[in-house]
């Protein structure tokens, strides 16, 4: 796969757009769901996954395959940018600003139901596995990953000290990694 | 080779303190190990990422998201034209930058009472109707039974502006022109929107651009009628950089309705940096983009326009362009419009409001009231070269700004 994953970005750099549309349709829906996990909102979570592919067509050389596979890089790009929106988000309400979104948000807490049937093996394995965490692990990787905590505010957060926090981290990603390990995008 | 593994984990998080960033940025050129270590924890996170819930993207964000890949418009023959070197000779930059609010009155200074309720009511509405059309709303996940029921039980907006409109109002009067800029920038959009949400088959991409509309006409009116909602308008006027990309996503691939005729938005241009420093200073930016779009979208001969958000080609100032293909009886048609000639048909007199809210912003962006000199200075201004249609605006820029982004996560890997 990263074989056809670089040829893919190879073809995006010589501005190919038929290579574009074949990312946004293999890659776009794991992004956009990363990002609307972190974000719950679908516009804002759209417009980051426009941005992405906007950086990543006008600036495809800010990837390089030294840096690893195309899609984590991307992934990972999604997920920061997730992150910085809904910081930026909370510190407006932590200044009291408003917020009319925010401030009015409907209360609900049916989840998209159409989903869970077009998961595939590897995505639904991960969920099985990540589950299967110790939940002091699960919980300090929510956390960090989805909610863009750093270490020193998971530590206040849960009155654990910096080095617990940083090994559940490490000790949380590497048994994912271990029970994914025949399992690769 | 532990600590490389957590150096590298925490860089990719984007919680490594930006010095100890920087050293492993340094190790990265050279050593494997380091190397190695960044890819397992790229992997690493990527294996998180895909345990986020799936959720369906729809295909209009697919084409928006294509439309980066085409050919961006040639703007040579406009950015070469006399008109904007007359613009690149004449503008200089201010020391003190407006930073929007000028335009504000008091409901009071409204002389109809019932005009105001109007307003008012106006606005509590689509305060109500905010949320219902949010991207945590029911509606965005493609539940729309609360906004139909929110939409059904009241009169459609298109009623508002008539009722709006058909007071007196005098175009020279501030508080005639805060009425305008409320009815006429956003609203006919918000309103065409609305309605078509209204009926049997709504769709996302509908919701979607009426939460931006929405979010659009409240900061307006809150930056036209100053006591409309004091506390939010507190919260508008702090200074905070709106980037040119918050421009960008709302218009990049859109479709954009004048009452009711609607058109695609084309863009490509739009440069990365912030365009205004406060939220009533955007507001201000924002409906002048929105009349120049109102202008120019019914006239397009093939139903598409273009948006373009230009730095540099003018020094110290961002440059709004809106172009479109257009014959020759519908320029002539708007010239008539934009400069009040008699020639202009019935009916033309909202255009020309529009054209008037222009001006009047930029009197006070370009902190001038002589319109005349503004014109021949080429501010703003309409232009026709070959089959197009030319219209733009410029805003004084912010000096030394560089990033329009609130937003402080470092960005590793990019």
């Amino acid at each position: 796969m990263p074989r056809i994953e670089n040829e893919i970005w190879t073809r995006i750099k010589e501005g190919d757009s038929a290579a574009f549309a074949e990312l946004y349709d293999g890659f776009a829906s794991a992004m956009f769901s990363l990002s609307l996990q972190i974000l719950n909102d679908r516009w804002e979570a759209e417009e980051v996954i426009q941005d992405v592919f906007s950086y990543l067509w006008r600036k495809p050389d800010s990837y390089s395959p030294s840096k690893g596979k195309f899609s984590s890089w991307l992934l990972v790009i999604t997920r920061n940018r997730s992150i910085d929106r809904y910081r930026s988000r909370k510190r407006r309400l932590d200044r009291g600003q408003s917020d009319e979104v925010l401030n009015q948000k409907e209360d609900f807490s049916q989840t998209d139901g159409a989903e869970e049937a077009t998961l595939n093996d590897e995505r639904k394995q991960l969920r099985v596995a990540f589950r299967l965490l110790p939940p002091d692990q699960r919980q300090v990787l929510e956390l960090s990953y989805f909610k863009g905590f750093n270490h020193k505010e998971i530590s206040e957060k849960l009155g654990l000290s910096l080095g617990t926090v940083k090994s559940r981290i490490r000790l949380g990603v590497e048994k994912l990694r271990n029970s994914l390990s025949t399992l690769r995008l | 080779m532990d600590n490389l593994k957590q150096t590298a984990l925490d860089y990719t998080l984007g919680v490594l303190p930006k010095e100890d960033s920087l050293l492993f940025e340094a190790l990265l050129e050279h050593d494997d190990e380091a190397k190695t270590s960044l890819v397992t924890a790229q992997e690493d996170c990527a294996n998180l990422s895909l345990i986020a819930e799936p959720a369906s993207l729809g295909n209009e964000v697919r084409s928006r998201v294509m439309e980066y890949t085409k050919p961006r418009i040639n703007l040579d023959p406009i950015l070469e034209s006399r008109e904007i070197e007359t613009l690149r000779e004449n503008f200089s930059a201010f020391s003190h930058r407006y930073q929007g609010g000028g335009g504000s009155v008091d409901l009071n200074d409204l002389g109809s009472i019932a005009l105001r309720d109007d307003i008012r009511r106006n606005y509590e509405s689509l305060i109500e109707l905010f949320p219902l059309v949010a991207g945590d709303s029911h509606a965005a996940r493609g539940d729309f039974t609360l906004l139909h029921k929110f939409l059904r039980k009241q009169s459609s907006y298109s009623e508002t502006i008539e009722r709006n409109l058909s007071h007196d109002l005098i175009g020279e009067n501030p508080a005639s022109r805060s009425v305008l800029r409320s009815a006429l920038a956003t609203m006919p959009s918000l309103s065409f929107f609305s309605d078509r949400l209204s009926e049997d088959d709504p769709t996302l991409s509908d919701t979607r651009r009426l939460f931006y509309l929405c979010r659009d006409q409240l900061k307006i009116m809150r930056a036209s009628f100053r006591d409309i909602d004091p506390a939010r308008l507190e919260d508008d006027e702090k200074l905070r950089l709106h980037g040119a990309g918050l421009l960008q996503t709302k218009w990049w691939g859109a479709e954009h309705a004048y009452f009711s005729s609607s058109g695609k938005v084309r863009c490509g241009n739009f440069f990365d940096g912030p365009v205004t420093e406060r939220c009533v200073e955007f507001a201000e930016y924002d409906a002048n983009v929105y009349c120049l779009a109102n202008l120019l979208s019914p006239r397009s001969s093939d139903g598409e326009f273009h948006l373009e958000l230009l730095k540099d080609t003018v020094p110290g100032c961002t440059l709004a362009l809106a172009t479109a293909k257009m014959d020759l009886t519908n320029h002539q048609n708007l010239e008539a419009i934009l400069s009040g000639s008699s020639k202009m048909k019935k009916g033309d007199s909202l255009d020309q409001h529009l054209w008037t809210l222009i001006e009047d912003s930029m009197t006070r962006g370009h902190q001038c009231s002589n319109l005349g000199e503004l014109r021949e200075r080429r501010a703003y201004g309409c232009t026709r070269i070959e089959n197009y249609t030319y219209l733009w605006f410029a805003w004084p820029a912010i000096a030394n700004a560089q990033d329009g982004a609130d937003a402080s996560t470092p960005k590793p890997l990019q």
